[in-house]
């Protein structure tokens, strides 16, 4: 197993001897930058083929965008990519796949209206002359792929109906099925839990036992551990190093990404007094699940919501800020919640940040200011209806240095900002007409850097200090325990269990969420 | 080492909803059941409607609606739109009546390739101005409905080009005892079937409607698909504009204006989503015939013209409602 670590310098671009095999890919001083802004510096490393290799860095140290060099999305500024040992010039997409280059991007990319065999299948369809298609061997080919990876999904199925966890796997499925010599895993095991990310593990080894090269980016350190050979950390576009996985240690990865030591990620948990309860859900039925669902949340409490994906975590959070029907008796301070809509429950000081940032958090092609302030816009307009923009700047400009967001200016499109950012704009939107009574986090964390991590943590756990209650659902069981008075799992629709803050650990959400009792375990 | 080997449902990896919904079945044939109820009401009121003749007259007025509805098919199907059909009609047959206006097979031929050419040649300008230009297609398009009957002008000095020949006038005629046009709906729209369903390229057009991205990534030529859909269009909108010249004994520049709202209320009413990557050709064809014998059934019952914009008009936002109204998630 030793014959894997063939890691050496960066900037030794040479081979270094008789028997040594080639890399797979190399980069030799590949730079890129957008709007004159420099994303990629000099990148200069080499990658082996049958290798994991993890690319660890905060968002925006360049990862996404060395990805869509080496898939061909994006056109280096300047610099040499060299594939098996030949200096190529991958312009699109199209050469990559013909390279053996298959990526799974940080973005899913369904094709909702097509079938799950179309999805898996398109791009390298088996066709008779005129291009008819093979359509039977496919949907075969499909079903083989699916059942491969344990999952019971009928390819015949439409896209649209999967969740978030399928449409991962079946990414996975697309870029490891096409027997490609390079796979590029932008952090694909995101949205997946432990059970799943097992199932995408087994599919690495077996390309790695193949010979395949891949790379691999990921935040959960335990990943980096568990799958890589070789870890190269970025830092603001800039290879910090690149070194066994074996040689590094957990905190050694963590300073290099951030450029300091990051002490603790998770601030010191308040304590919980139990003061007057905030809200109170009695008998709750979200439409479309049978069970019925009751608990409360204090002021000041930070409630967890812990189950496996596609549990009805999110459902739940959705049904209760307004946004999914439902039925059942839901109080605010004591006073009903009716009618629930999302209106209203802005206007009785529910804030909600929504698991889907692109596609429900922000709205990346407005501006920063519009966003910070679009559910509030009725606190800056004026008798004639006109809002007033200097009011709002200063609010927008204070909550987002609370919020510690990284900007250049609040004309700024959302676009173009991180990850971690986005996520911090979502927050600071329900900061600006003072604080809320209800936050309601989904995911608050997901694809998200170390370093704004610990920010968003920080910022939750001060709210909860002033007394603000939080119902926070997360697949992250480190982020659930370290941040949680208590935790509730849920199951199928239903709350399975409660588990006060002593009781926490992994092992027994995890039993809740699978069902399973104690002594089955 | 292998881990639980137990299998992931699609259940446990998110909320999916699976239920025969009889009120969703009701409401996505509600418009079959207009149509069907329409149709008995007339065929019990009005002896001339349930003929044979009725139903050639039918089909024949729809032709020229369903070439270019098919059409349209393939370009919304990319989530592409094409407002020059109905001014290429006008173009194409104004080109093909010039050729056509000497006697003689050769010339005929010569006529209905050219025509046919005059529409491929601006269905492909269309798509290299989406594709390789990269201006919205709703603007490209609407520059090229003004250019092609501009065109049309130029060439027909605004005037009706007539005295074309017998040959040419045949070219709709009856073959077999069917009606050419008929035919060739038939044809056209019998090939597009397969080529949708069953073919690469129609997974692709598929493809580039449904998620570009995605699409791209796959391997997929978005331009070359979006280059071949925008020239099909052309293709059979000058394969339109030839015919109706052929029937109407003369190529006229305006023949086809406002034609291009039609086809795309045609597939519309067929369920080809506007986003794209949605829809079937059986669609479309339901949507033209709707059309049709809503036009036919209506005049045969002397309802004003004026009321019949009106209640077409009404009937394309129904269909789209029911669409999305059983395309909305729970919420």
């Amino acid at each position: 197993m030793s014959v894997r670590h063939h890691v050496s310098a960066p900037g030794d671009m040479h081979p270094t001897g008789g028997g040594e095999p080639k890399p797979a890919l190399a980069f030799n001083k590949l730079c890129k930058g957008f709007d004159g802004i420099p994303v990629l510096r000099e990148i200069t490393a080499r990658f082996m083929p049958g290798t994991v290799n993890v690319l660890a860095g905060e968002n925006g140290a360049g990862k996404s965008t060395l990805f869509k060099i080496i898939s061909g999305q994006l056109a280096p500024d300047s610099g040499i990519l060299a594939v098996k040992g030949r200096p190529v010039l991958v312009y699109d997409p199209r050469h990559a796949l013909g390279l053996g280059i298959s990526i799974i991007p940080q973005e899913l990319l369904p094709i909702p209206d097509m079938k799950v065999w179309q999805n898996l299948l398109v791009g390298r369809e088996r066709t008779r002359s005129f291009g008819f298609l093979r359509r039977r061997e496919m949907v075969e080919q499909a079903r083989k792929s699916l059942e491969d990876f344990n999952l019971d999904i009928d390819p015949e199925m439409p896209m649209r109906r999967l969740g978030v966890a399928a449409t991962q796997m079946i990414e996975i499925i697309k870029a490891t099925s096409r027997d490609s010599d390079f796979v590029l895993m932008d952090e694909p095991s995101s949205s997946l839990s432990s059970r799943e990310t097992e199932e995408l593990f087994r599919a690495i080894r077996m390309l790695r036992a193949r010979g395949a090269c891949i790379l691999y980016t990921s935040h959960r350190m335990e990943e980096i551990e568990q799958i890589s050979d070789t870890v190269s950390i970025m830092r603001d576009g800039v290879f910090i190093r690149q070194a066994p996985t074996r040689s590094l240690t957990e905190r050694q990865i963590i300073a290099d990404m951030v450029g300091r030591d990051i002490e603790d990620l998770f601030p010191g948990r308040t304590v919980s007094a139990r003061r007057e309860p905030v809200l109170e859900v009695r008998d709750f039925r979200v439409a479309g699940y049978a069970a019925r669902t009751a608990f409360t949340v204090h002021a000041g409490e930070i409630l967890g919501l812990g189950g496996l994906v596609g549990a009805g975590r999110s459902e739940l959070l959705e049904a209760l800020f307004g946004l999914r029907k439902a039925e059942g008796q839901v109080r605010l301070d004591g006073k009903p919640l009716a009618r629930a809509s999302p209106a209203e429950s802005i206007r009785r000081g529910i804030a909600f940040v929504p698991e889907d940032r692109k596609l429900a958090g922000v709205l990346t092609s407005q501006s920063i200011l519009d966003n910070v302030t679009l559910p509030h816009l009725g606190a800056f307009t004026g008798a004639g209806g006109f809002i007033d923009n200097a009011a709002r700047r200063a609010r927008s400009l204070d909550v987002l240095k609370r919020t510690r967001t990284k900007y250049a200016r609040l004309g700024q499109v959302v676009a173009h900002l991180s990850g971690g950012n986005q996520q911090k704009i979502a927050l600071a939107r329900w900061l600006v007409t003072g604080t809320p009574r209800l936050l309601i986090l989904d995911e608050p964390t997901r694809g998200i850097d170390v370093g704004a991590r610990s920010e968003i943590y920080r910022l939750i756990h001060d709210l909860a200090e002033t007394g603000v209650a939080v119902l926070l659902a997360s697949s992250d069981m480190p982020e659930l325990i370290n941040l949680s008075h208590r935790i509730l799992v849920m199951r199928g629709g239903a709350i399975a269990g409660e588990l006060p803050r002593d009781a926490v650990d992994q092992e027994s959400i995890l039993r809740l969420a699978m069902g399973k009792t104690r002594d089955a375990a | 080492m292998r881990p639980d080997r137990a299998t992931l449902s699609p259940a446990e990896l998110g909320p999916a909803a699976s239920r025969v919904d009889v009120k969703a079945l009701l409401l996505r044939y509600a418009l079959v059941l207009v149509l069907f109820v329409f149709v008995g009401v007339l065929g019990v009121s009005n002896a001339s409607f349930f003929t044979l003749s009725n139903f050639n007259v039918v089909l024949l007025q729809v032709s020229t609606n369903a070439l270019l509805a098919t059409g349209a098919t393939y370009v919304i199907l990319t989530g592409g739109i094409d407002l020059s059909v109905g001014s290429v009609v006008g173009l194409s047959g104004v080109v093909a009546a010039m050729v056509a206006q000497r006697d003689g097979v050769p010339w005929t031929v010569a006529a209905v390739a050219s025509g046919i050419a005059a529409g491929g040649a601006i269905g492909l300008l269309n798509g290299l101005l989406v594709a390789v230009a990269r201006v919205p297609a709703f603007v490209a398009t609407l520059g090229t409905m003004t250019i092609a009957l501009g065109m049309a002008y130029v060439l027909s000095d605004g005037q009706p080009i007539s005295g074309l020949s017998d040959a040419f006038l045949a070219v709709s005629d009856q073959l077999y005892g069917f009606p050419v046009p008929v035919l060739l709906m038939v044809t056209v729209v019998l090939a597009s079937w397969l080529l949708l369903s069953r073919t690469r390229l129609g997974l692709h057009i598929y493809a580039t409607g449904g998620n570009p991205q995605a699409a791209r990534v796959a391997g997929v030529d978005l331009r070359g698909i979006r280059l071949t859909v925008y020239t099909f269009g052309g293709l059979l909108a000058g394969l339109a504009g030839v015919v109706l010249a052929s029937r109407a004994t003369a190529g006229i520049a305006t023949t086809g204006t406002g034609y291009e709202l039609n086809a795309i209320a045609a597939a519309v009413i067929g369920g080809i989503s506007l986003m794209g990557g949605r829809g079937s050709i059986f669609g479309t064809v339901f949507g033209f015939m709707i059309i049709g014998v809503l036009d036919n059934g209506l005049n045969i019952l002397n309802v004003s013209p004026f009321y019949q914009l009106i209640i077409k008009g009404a009937i394309i936002i129904g269909a789209v409602f029911i669409d999305s109204t059983l395309n909305r998630k729970d919420d």
